[in-house]
C-alpha cells in the first residue's frame, strides 16, 4: 500500500493533520464551539465553488474562504455574548447557501465537488501537502507558545482578561488557525466529515485524563490512530476516506468510554477502599491562621 | 494609593439604567465589601472597576502600575456556580499552579517558588489533600475553594471576588476571612469582595460599599468607613 505515491502522500498528510486538529479539537470542545470546524468547512466550500467558478486554485480559495469564515464568525460572536452558537449557525447558512449557488452555476465542476465533500487519498497533490505542513507548523507553533493563556482563556475569559491577557487578540488568532486547519484537512475527509477529525478525537481524550497537557497528547495519539487505520481501511476496502476514519474514530470513541466505565465500575467494586474514603473526607474547612503553619 | 476608581458612572442594561452616580474608590492594603439585595448591581460595579464593561457615564479607573513602577496585577473570583467549567480536564494542583503563570513571561518555566506558592495556596483554603482530584468532581465549595487559591497563587495587587464564600460552611468562612485580613495587612493585597453575609466579616473590613435604591434611576453606592483596629495582625 504504502508503495503508491498517493497513499504516503495520504498518510502524511493525514498524520500532519490528525496532530493540530486533534490538539484544536480539545480547545473547542471546551471552548463550547465544537460547532465551529463543522460551519468552516462549509464556508471553505463557497471558497471552492467560487474558485472554481472563477477560473482560481479551489484549494488557495477555499482556505482564503475559511479563515475570512473564522473572523466572521469571531466578530458576531462577541455581538451575540449570550448565545455564542448564534454566531456559528448565522456563517454556516451563509456558507453553505453560497456555495450551493456558486455550485449551480457551475455544473462542469460537480464531479469534482465530490472530493471535497466526502475526502478523497487521490485529492492531496504535493502542493496540497506542503500547505498542509506549512499549516501545522503555524498551528504546532501557535499551540506551543500561547498554551497558558489557551489554558486560561478556555476556562474562564473574563478571569484571564483580568489578569492580564489580550483575550481579543488570542481569540481573533484562535480562529484564523482553527479556519487555516479545516481548510488544510478538507481534502482527506472532506467537508461534511472535517470536525470528526477534530472533536471525536478530544471528545474520548478530555474524559480520560485529569491534566490538560495528557489530554492534548492523548487526543493526537488518538487522532493518528484513527487517521492510519482509517486510511488503511480506506484502501483495503476501497471505501472513501472521509467516512471510513470518521467510522473508526466514532469506533474509538464508543470503545474508550466503555472501557472507562468498565474500569470504574471495577474499581468501586474491588477497590472501594478506605484510603479513598479517607481522601475524600480528610480535607477539612479552610483552616483557621491560629491553627494553620503554612501562612507564612 | 489608588487602585480603583469608579467617579459619577452610570451604567444599565438594554436601555434601562441599573447604576446611578456610582463613585467608589479602593486603596491600596484595604478589604472593602459590597453589599446590597440581590439585583442591586453589585456584579456589574465590579466588572465596572475591573473595565470588563463600559460606563454609560463617568469614569472607570484601573491603576496600570504600581508605586514602584511595576505592572499591577489584579485577580478575579467571578460567580463560580454559573461560570465553572466543568467538563475542564485538569486537576486541582494544575488549576491553582496556572494563577502562578500571570507572575511574569507566558513562556517563562514554573519554579520551586511557583510550585511552592501553589502548594501554600492550596494549603491556605484547606484543598491540598484533594489536589490530585479532577476539578469537575469537586462540590460546589471546593470549587470556590480552589478559584480563591488560584487567585492567592498570582499574588495580586488587587483581589476582587464575586460572593467567594458561596458554598461555604461558617467555620470555612471565618477561616476565609482571616485569611483575606491576613492578605491584607502582612502581604499589603486590596481585596474587594461583594457578600451577602455583612454581620459576618464586618469584624475584618476596612470599609463597606452598600448599594441602595434610587428611584427608578437605578442603584447608588454609600460607602461607610469603619473604625476597626486592625493595628495587631490576625497572626
Amino acid at each position: 500500500m504504502l508503495h503508491y505515491d498517493f497513499m504516503q502522500r495520504a498518510f502524511g498528510a493525514g498524520a500532519l493533520i490528525a496532530i493540530v486538529a486533534s490538539v484544536l479539537g480539545v480547545y473547542l470542545m471546551l471552548r463550547r464551539q465544537a460547532l465551529m470546524a463543522d460551519m468552516l468547512s462549509h464556508v471553505s466550500l463557497a471558497g471552492v465553488a467560487a474558485g472554481a467558478l472563477l477560473g482560481l486554485s479551489p484549494t488557495v480559495s477555499g482556505f482564503l474562504t475559511a479563515i475570512v469564515g473564522a473572523v466572521a464568525v469571531e466578530y458576531v460572536r462577541r455581538f451575540y455574548k449570550t448565545y455564542s452558537e448564534m454566531s456559528i449557525a448565522i456563517i454556516m447558512v451563509g456558507g453553505l447557501s453560497t456555495a450551493v449557488v456558486l455550485m449551480s452555476l457551475n455544473k462542469e465542476t460537480s464531479k469534482s465537488f465530490t472530493s471535497y465533500l466526502f475526502g478523497s487519498v487521490v485529492a492531496v497533490d504535493k502542493a496540497q501537502l506542503v500547505l498542509m505542513l506549512c499549516v501545522t507548523v503555524v498551528a504546532a507553533l501557535f499551540f506551543f507558545f500561547l498554551r497558558r493563556p489557551l489554558y486560561q482563556m478556555t476556562f474562564d475569559e473574563e478571569t484571564a482578561k483580568v489578569s492580564g491577557l489580550p483575550t481579543g487578540l488570542i481569540s481573533m488568532l484562535f480562529s484564523v488557525v482553527t479556519g487555516m486547519i479545516v481548510a488544510a484537512a478538507m481534502p482527506i475527509v472532506g467537508v461534511l466529515l472535517v470536525s470528526s477529525l477534530i472533536i471525536l478525537p478530544a471528545a474520548l481524550a478530555i474524559r480520560l485524563t485529569s491534566r490538560f497537557s495528557a489530554a492534548l497528547l492523548l487526543a493526537v495519539v488518538i487522532g493518528l490512530t484513527g487517521v492510519f487505520s482509517g486510511l488503511t481501511a480506506s484502501y483495503e476496502l476501497s471505501t472513501p476516506p472521509g467516512g471510513t476514519i470518521a467510522l473508526v474514530l466514532l469506533f474509538l470513541l464508543a470503545v474508550g468510554v466503555v472501557v472507562q466505565k468498565l474500569v470504574r465500575f471495577i474499581r468501586a467494586k474491588t477497590k472501594h477502599s478506605a484510603a479513598e474514603d479517607t481522601e475524600m473526607h480528610s480535607y477539612g474547612p479552610i483552616p483557621r491562621l491560629s491553627d494553620d503553619t503554612h501562612t507564612h | 494609593m489608588l487602585l480603583a476608581s469608579l467617579k459619577e458612572v452610570e451604567f444599565g442594561y438594554n436601555d434601562k439604567p441599573s447604576l446611578h452616580n456610582a463613585t467608589i474608590e479602593v486603596r491600596s492594603s484595604e478589604f472593602v465589601a459590597v453589599t446590597g439585595p440581590n439585583g442591586a448591581s453589585k456584579t456589574t460595579l465590579l466588572k465596572l472597576m475591573l473595565g470588563l464593561v463600559k460606563p454609560w457615564k463617568g469614569k472607570a479607573y484601573l491603576a496600570p502600575k504600581r508605586e514602584d513602577g511595576r505592572k499591577l496585577t489584579v485577580g478575579y473570583v467571578p460567580q463560580q456556580i454559573a461560570a465553572f467549567n466543568g467538563g475542564f480536564p485538569s486537576n486541582v494542583h494544575e488549576f491553582v499552579l496556572s494563577g502562578c503563570w500571570n507572575r511574569g513571561s507566558w513562556l517563562r518555566r514554573i519554579t520551586a517558588d511557583d510550585r511552592a506558592l501553589a502548594e501554600k495556596s492550596l494549603r491556605q483554603v484547606g484543598m491540598w489533600q484533594l489536589r490530585e482530584r479532577r476539578i469537575g468532581e469537586l462540590s460546589g465549595g471546593q470549587k470556590q475553594r480552589i478559584c480563591i487559591a488560584r487567585a492567592l497563587a498570582q499574588r495580586p495587587d488587587l483581589l476582587v471576588m464575586d460572593e467567594p464564600t458561596t458554598g461555604m460552611d461558617e467555620e470555612s468562612r471565618k477561616g476565609f476571612y482571616e485569611l483575606m485580613r491576613h492578605m491584607v495587612e502582612i502581604h499589603g493585597m486590596s481585596i474587594v469582595m461583594v457578600t451577602h453575609g455583612l454581620e459576618e466579616c464586618r469584624p475584618y473590613l476596612d470599609r463597606i460599599i452598600e448599594l441602595e435604591r434610587k428611584g427608578e434611576g437605578g442603584w447608588k453606592c454609600c460607602t461607610t468607613t469603619l473604625c476597626n483596629e486592625h493595628s495587631e495582625p490576625v497572626l
